[in-house]
């Protein structure tokens, strides 16, 4: 019965991927995204079906255990495009600095208007980076690692959803500025959104990824502070 | 045949980039580095490329496939979120304001000012 529970699972999502992927690639619009309709679709099977998170997690540490190793991938087309690294260093790194800047201070002042508790603060704070550095950096800070996760991967979502919409409204139509916007707001998600785009986007979503982890654990202890009640 | 062939090349390129993986958290285990195993493993992977110690065909087949299907690892990590449905229920659409807000602050910063800077340097 497990074993079939699991065979579902793993059939079920990776046949939510290539249906979505198809759909995606067919009309480009980002509402389409891959991640958002299948997260969706799987939520709504296992409701339905009584399956619980629990009998899900044993097929999720199959599907997730490349992506240590597709993360390493993303060296490739950052040493193809390493010509555009080393050109445009100052605007790439100012850049990934900024949006951490901005993007941290709106969340806490936002947080702080609707009334937040410090705790659910201080879980915001690091949302834009990738989650195991996000994790550390909330359990350091003394937020809440779990919601941590949570703000995360919902972040990733949003980012790659609205991000494009919101570039492509801003005439933002160069690869670079797309792929550096998307890595340093929605981590791997955004880079995965901005792969799609094309190879330099991609690279460059990898790029700011890397960075904005980085700045955002160094500067997290003085950083947030500064905007917290 | 081919495709027989094409598999076996994604396989094993595959694999190396695992074991970089694993030397990337190995590292930052051993070092207590303030940062996670896979953002280390792929700096590490890039100075192997840099360095010309790893030429590119060794892992372009691999790294092609995983790139591709990049946002496939991120489906099963956002079924996650359902755990946080009395959260959603409660609270759901202030903190969805909140992340929305931040997303489009940071993604408006980051990509104006690259587009701006980078329009400069290349001139």
């Amino acid at each position: 019965m497990k074993l079939l529970v699991f065979a579902a699972c793993v059939l079920g999502t990776v046949g939510a991927y290539l249906v979505t992927r198809k759909i995606f690639l067919r009309y480009k619009y980002p509402l389409l995204n891959p991640v958002f309709l299948s997260t969706l679709v799987i939520i709504a099977a296992l409701k339905a079906s009584g399956v619980t998170l629990a009998d899900y997690q044993p097929a999720k540490e199959v599907m997730t255990f490349l992506l240590g190793p597709a993360t390493v991938a993303l060296a490739l087309p950052l040493y193809n495009n390493r010509g555009v690294l080393k050109k445009h260093s100052l605007p790439v790194f100012a850049g990934v600095v900024a949006g951490c800047l901005s993007t941290i201070a709106a969340v806490l002042i936002a947080g702080r208007v609707a009334g937040l508790a410090r705790g659910v603060l201080l879980s915001l704070g690091p949302k834009s980076v990738t989650v195991p550095i996000a994790v550390e950096i909330s359990r350091l800070a003394g937020g809440e690692p779990t919601l941590t996760a949570a703000f995360v991967v919902a972040t990733g979502m949003i980012g790659s959803i609205l991000g494009p919409m919101l570039l492509s409204g801003l005439k933002v139509n160069n690869p670079v500025a797309r792929g550096l916007a998307l890595g340093t707001v929605s981590h791997g998600q955004g880079t995965a959104v901005a792969l799609l785009e094309g190879e330099t986007a991609g690279a460059m979503g990898g790029v700011a990824m890397a960075i904005a982890a980085v700045f955002t654990a160094l500067i997290a202890p003085y950083y947030l502070p500064l905007f917290l009640p | 045949m081919a495709m027989i062939e094409q598999f076996l090349k994604i396989a094993w390129q595959t694999a190396l980039l695992w074991l970089v993986y694993r030397c990337g958290a190995y590292l930052v285990a051993v070092l207590h580095l303030a940062l996670p195993g896979n953002v280390a493993g792929m700096l590490l992977m890039f100075a192997l490329l840099a360095s010309g110690i790893v030429k590119p065909v060794l892992i372009d087949a691999g790294a092609g496939f995983l790139l591709k299907h990049f946002a496939f690892f991120f489906i099963p990590i956002s079924v996650g979120l359902m755990a946080f449905g009395p959260l959603m229920r409660q609270s759901g659409l202030t903190l969805l304001a909140i992340l929305v807000v931040s997303a489009a602050v940071g993604v408006l910063v980051t990509g104006v000012s690259v587009q701006v800077l980078h329009g400069r340097s290349s001139r």
